[in-house]
């Protein structure tokens, strides 16, 4: 009797206990909201006295052991973050670092709740532009930070003529081929165009039995695929005010990845491949050629470092040299002006040299400033890479059915290995079009 | 333990039979923990190699599972106690909210009983994927967002279902006369509740204890755009952290896994003779 | 200690009454903390999903207004989101698949956890090893043991395509399971069946383990066989577990995500998918949580309509 009495009692306290102990958590950054918007007055001029709490989200691109320096994205901004409090003691900055599955999901429930953050880190931002929820670049930089990024980079975060990303960085892709395969085949040039890639991959696949091209169409990166061959062909995807999928370039195009699949020298199941397991399989040496970026030499350098491979342009139709160029993006979803202004300190200090150099080497891609291009030009691993940016074509990011037609390429651009090119590009015209 | 009991006459053969069964059946479940066990005290180069082994063929990487407790991505310690917190917490909530109900509509017949249970597996019906949005904007309406309280109220109301249909099913099989016999002792219902009936339902409360517990152990989709701050993360979210653009820690996350699993295998392991104790209360009066 | 309800208005006599035939009032304080729960918690989300299934929402999360019939859809007012979804061409499938989705795994579930939990419930040496083995799926995130699974089934590094290969079943290019509709989606089905047997077991053995030995016994006396008594003894014993396990697979295989996302995830296209898989496509490739909240609705309305029927039929609360 008492001891069964005893135990419904301690159920109850515990109950409560937990209740009374769980209402706290470890303390994070919320009430950060509440900074009075007060502020408007007089922050322009940098008045020391006055507290601005910024929220910054940021994605994973690598982490403590993918890393070339073995620091992780997350180390990297916080030692950012902590250097830049240090020099401005009255602008805390709380970081919160997603995978980049998970990064959208949190970023639009904030902007549902009116969290946004201030300091954002993602891919295509122009759906936010549309709602006229991002500060405007010049409002977030100072003049001088603005200027010095290249202007490829800059023209690509215009939205009808107002910039309002900053590009963080960038990459490009190139033909990375495996020296070994080749010579076991007997291929002494490396391709430039189609048909000379596909006689080499064949080659590859008959004489090693290990697939020649690597295709990946599954719905990780489907689109970077897809609009490397539409480049070949002498397509696109776009631009600000139309997005053009279903185009006799296009058709080409994946006509010719059919061709490729169909002639046996991919991977099997190309439409259902996922980019990073396929490329874990060109590092290991068992994949003739396959397109790849800077962060791949690095991957190469840490886990297999005795693959004997080199670098060139992608291949293309006729054999001119064009590539596709991705730039991911700094936006802030400050609204009130003291934010800003915290906002543009950060940019101007994460952006200077001293900052942003070796932040950009840690994780093995390509500045997007000038004078970071500068003090990277020596870098040996990079060069094929800056040689080929000059050439590098850009999604459609700034039109704001991007989003949509990304997410339509990458769910439906396998399917052309069972269905007609036309059938497929179709379906993802008209997904575009529904977004637009 | 007497394992011949009086009900089951077995024969020595028929007992070691049972025993390879069960042995089979232990294997098949255990085999893709094995498997994830491997892959966390392999290299991440090995886990994604095309010439793999069964084994871990660079030798077995337990530091796997020291490191992993002060990676940069995720403190992991915190989001231990995070998780911990929130499903021990959930889990006796739902307890004290769900029992009474259970017990209630088990026993008596009143105006409102059917909607009242339809109303709560109505609750179970709904994907919380879906409402992670909503429940943001609720917890910032209470002020609660990155606390653990909300997650609390979330799992515990989201996990109340199964506990009152399941308790509900065994205070059901309760012979009435219990609860006659007792009130006609004077103990009211409160009393009648815990002092004669809770002994005779501990398999359903077992029952509804594991899954509540388990399944707040693995919310995912809420915690995600509640919990903001790391440390207040559970294991499931920091799990993520280790997942990169275009590379992934691998070893890390099948030994996070691991370690996760354990709790609340220890909790199964304490708890688990309370459904043996049923097979005696059951047949108690 | 002694624990007290709150007074109930009218105060309840403390003479008898009867088991049965009690007011709502009386029966509120019991149901109050349930009943305050679900109000504070689940209504305003549920309530939120349906007002954007009515609602246009901008690819960011903005509400843009009552909802407006998209190009090709026919013009359903501010039903609109819900007349683009019913002419979606890929729907029928996606219903058919949800459909033989549950059907399969459920019945799969149930049919080996009632085997199993039967043989759980004898007594051998080691069967409390053999009991914590078997519920190591369920303590496992869900996610989890689908990823496992998935990187078991890689052609190319998956152990489990490396077993085959040992055995001389399949060349070093390996199957690729998680490669093709049919396959994926019966390898998702197993993964599903595996996850759910855990709980599904342990709700039924807690059953089992209540069937009072004396009764087994005395059937046994009565000359019944096994068969015989498992099915006139046992079984409708364990009805009420068995109702309400079933109920809540249903209705969690049903709204499961994770297992096929992870499994299916890699083939393009919806061929293969469930209205669950297909919500987080429309949410995440398609960027439209308008369309995305309407098939929710949609979802929400099929199970409850299942969850209707189903305990129309088999009335777990028929007791009392």
């Amino acid at each position: 009797m008492m001891k069964k009495s005893w135990r419904t009692g301690a159920l109850a306290v515990g109950a409560v206990g937990a209740l009374a102990l769980s209402s706290c958590g470890f303390s994070g950054g919320s009430g950060d909201s509440n900074t009075s918007s007060a502020a408007e007055d007089g922050a322009s001029s940098g008045a020391a006295a006055e507290n601005v709490s910024l929220n910054m989200l940021v994605p994973t691109y690598s982490d403590t052991k993918t890393s070339v320096d073995g620091v992780g994205t997350k180390a990297r901004w916080e030692k950012v973050v902590a250097d830049f409090q240090a020099k401005n003691p009255n602008i805390k900055i709380t970081l919160q670092v997603e995978s980049w599955e998970n990064l959208e999901t949190v970023l639009k429930t904030k902007i549902q709740g009116d969290q946004a953050p201030d300091i954002y880190n993602g891919g295509a931002i122009s759906g936010f532009v549309a709602d006229d929820l991002l500060a405007k670049a010049d409002e977030i930089t100072s003049p001088e930070t603005l200027a010095n990024f290249q202007d490829t980079f800059n023209d690509n975060e215009k939205v009808g003529g107002t910039q309002y990303g900053l590009p963080l960085l960038a990459s490009d892709r190139a033909l990375f081929y495996n020296k070994t395969l080749l010579k076991e085949a007997g291929i002494s040039e490396v391709p430039k165009t189609w048909d000379e890639l596909l006689s080499a991959a064949k080659a590859i696949k008959e004489k090693t039995g290990n697939p020649g091209y690597g295709m990946p169409l599954g719905s990780e990166e489907a689109q970077a695929e897809a609009m490397l061959w539409s480049l070949g062909a002498g397509g696109n995807f776009g631009n600000e005010s139309e997005i053009t999928i279903d185009t006799p370039q296009n058709l080409e195009a994946f006509n010719e990845m059919k061709t490729f699949i169909d002639a046996g020298v991919t991977q099997s199941n190309p439409g259902s491949t996922q980019r990073t397991p396929m490329m874990s399989g060109f590092v290991q040496g068992k994949m003739g050629f396959v397109y790849a970026l800077p962060p791949t030499v690095a991957q190469i350098k840490k886990e297999n470092p005795d693959l004997d491979y080199g670098i060139a342009q992608p291949a293309t139709k006729d054999g001119s040299a064009v590539t596709l160029g991705v730039a991911d993006r700094l936006a802030s979803f400050s609204k009130d002006q003291a934010k800003k202004d915290a906002v543009k300190k950060f940019m101007d200090y994460f952006f200077s040299d001293d900052v942003y150099v070796p932040f950009i080497k840690g994780e093995s891609f390509l500045p997007t400033t000038k004078t970071g291009a500068e003090a990277m030009s020596s870098d040996e691993t990079l060069k094929p890479f800056l040689d080929l940016l000059p050439n590098a074509k850009f999604y459609p990011t700034t039109n704001p059915a991007w989003a949509a037609t990304d997410g339509a390429l990458k769910s439906l651009t396998g399917g052309i290995e069972k269905n007609p090119a036309e059938d497929v590009l179709k379906q993802i015209q008209a997904k575009a079009d529904a977004a637009s | 333990m007497a394992f011949l009991t009086v009900e089951d006459q077995a024969t020595k053969g028929r007992v070691i039979g049972r025993m390879v069964i069960g042995l089979i059946i232990a294997l098949v479940f255990l085999i893709p923990y094995v498997v994830m066990f491997l892959g966390s005290v392999k290299t991440k180069e090995e886990i994604l190699s095309y010439d793999s082994q069964f084994l871990p063929r660079d030798g077995w990487q337990w530091q796997n599972y020291t490191e992993m407790w002060s990676t940069p991505e995720t403190p992991l310690p915190f989001n231990m106690i995070s998780t911990i917190v929130i499903s021990v917490a959930a889990t006796l909530l739902v307890l004290l909210v769900a029992m009474p109900a259970a017990y209630y509509t088990a026993r008596f017949r009143f105006p409102g009983r059917m909607a009242f249970m339809a109303l709560v597996i109505l609750t179970q019906m709904l994907q919380p994927a879906i409402l992670a949005t909503g429940l943001f904007k609720q917890m910032l309406f209470f002020g609660i967002t990155d606390t653990w309280l909300a997650m609390i109220l979330i799992n515990a109301a989201f996990n109340l279902a199964f506990a009152t249909w399941m308790m509900h099913s065994f205070f059901a099989a309760v012979p009435k006369e219990v609860d006659e016999a007792a009130q006609l002792d004077g103990a009211g219902k409160f009393r009648t509740l815990f002092k004669v009936n809770l002994p005779l339902v501990w398999p359903g409360i077992v029952t509804a204890v594991i899954f509540t517990f388990v399944s707040a152990w693995n919310e995912f989709a809420a915690s995600l755009v509640i919990l903001s701050t790391a440390e207040n993360q559970p294991l499931s979210v920091a799990l993520t952290k280790f997942i990169g653009q275009y590379a992934t820690s691998w070893q890390f996350v099948f030994a996070v896994s691991i370690v996760s699993i354990i709790p609340v295998v220890i909790l199964f392991f304490f708890i688990e003779k309370r459904l043996i104790g049923g097979l005696t209360a059951g047949s108690v009066k | 200690m002694t624990i007290t309800p709150a007074p109930a208005p009218g105060k309840v006599p403390k003479r008898r009454r009867a088991l049965n035939g009690e007011g709502f009032m009386q029966a509120l304080p019991w149901l109050a903390p349930a009943i305050v729960l679900i109000l504070v918690v689940v209504v305003f989300p549920a309530g939120y999903m349906i007002f954007n299934s009515l609602r246009k929402i901008s690819q960011s999360g903005l509400d843009k207004g009552w909802a407006v019939p998209g190009k090709k859809d026919p013009d359903w007012g501010i039903f609109s989101n819900f007349a683009h979804i019913f002419s979606d061409p890929n729907l029928p499938r996606i219903l058919w698949n949800s459909l033989v989705w549950v059907v399969v795994v459920v019945a799969f579930t149930v049919l080996i956890s009632l085997v199993l939990a039967q043989f759980l419930s004898k007594p051998f040496p080691g069967r409390r090893i053999v009991r914590m083995a078997v519920v190591i799926p369920w303590a496992a995130s869900v996610v989890m043991t689908t990823t496992v699974f998935y990187y078991s089934l890689d052609p190319n590094y998956g152990p489990f395509n490396l077993l085959l290969e040992r055995l001389g079943l399949v060349g070093s290019e390996g199957i690729g399971f998680t490669k093709d509709p049919a396959l994926a989606l019966g390898a998702a089905m197993v993964v599903a069946v595996f996850v759910s047997l855990p709980f599904t077991i342990y709700t039924l053995l807690a059953g089992v383990q209540s069937v009072p030995a004396d009764t087994i016994e005395a059937a046994k006396m009565d000359g019944a066989g096994k068969l015989r008594t498992y099915f006139s003894v046992v079984l409708p014993q364990l009805r009420g577990s068995l109702a309400v396990a079933v109920l809540i697979n249903i209705i969690n295989v049903f709204n499961n995500l994770p297992i096929l996302k992870v499994m299916t995830g890699d083939l393009p296209g919806y061929e293969s998918d469930t209205l669950m898989t297909y919500i987080f496509k429309v949410m995440q490739d398609d960027q439209r949580i308008d369309w995305a909240s309407a098939l929710s609705v949609l979802n929400f309305a099929i199970v409850a309509v299942i969850v209707l029927i189903y305990v129309r039929i088999v009335k777990p609360l028929k007791e009392v």
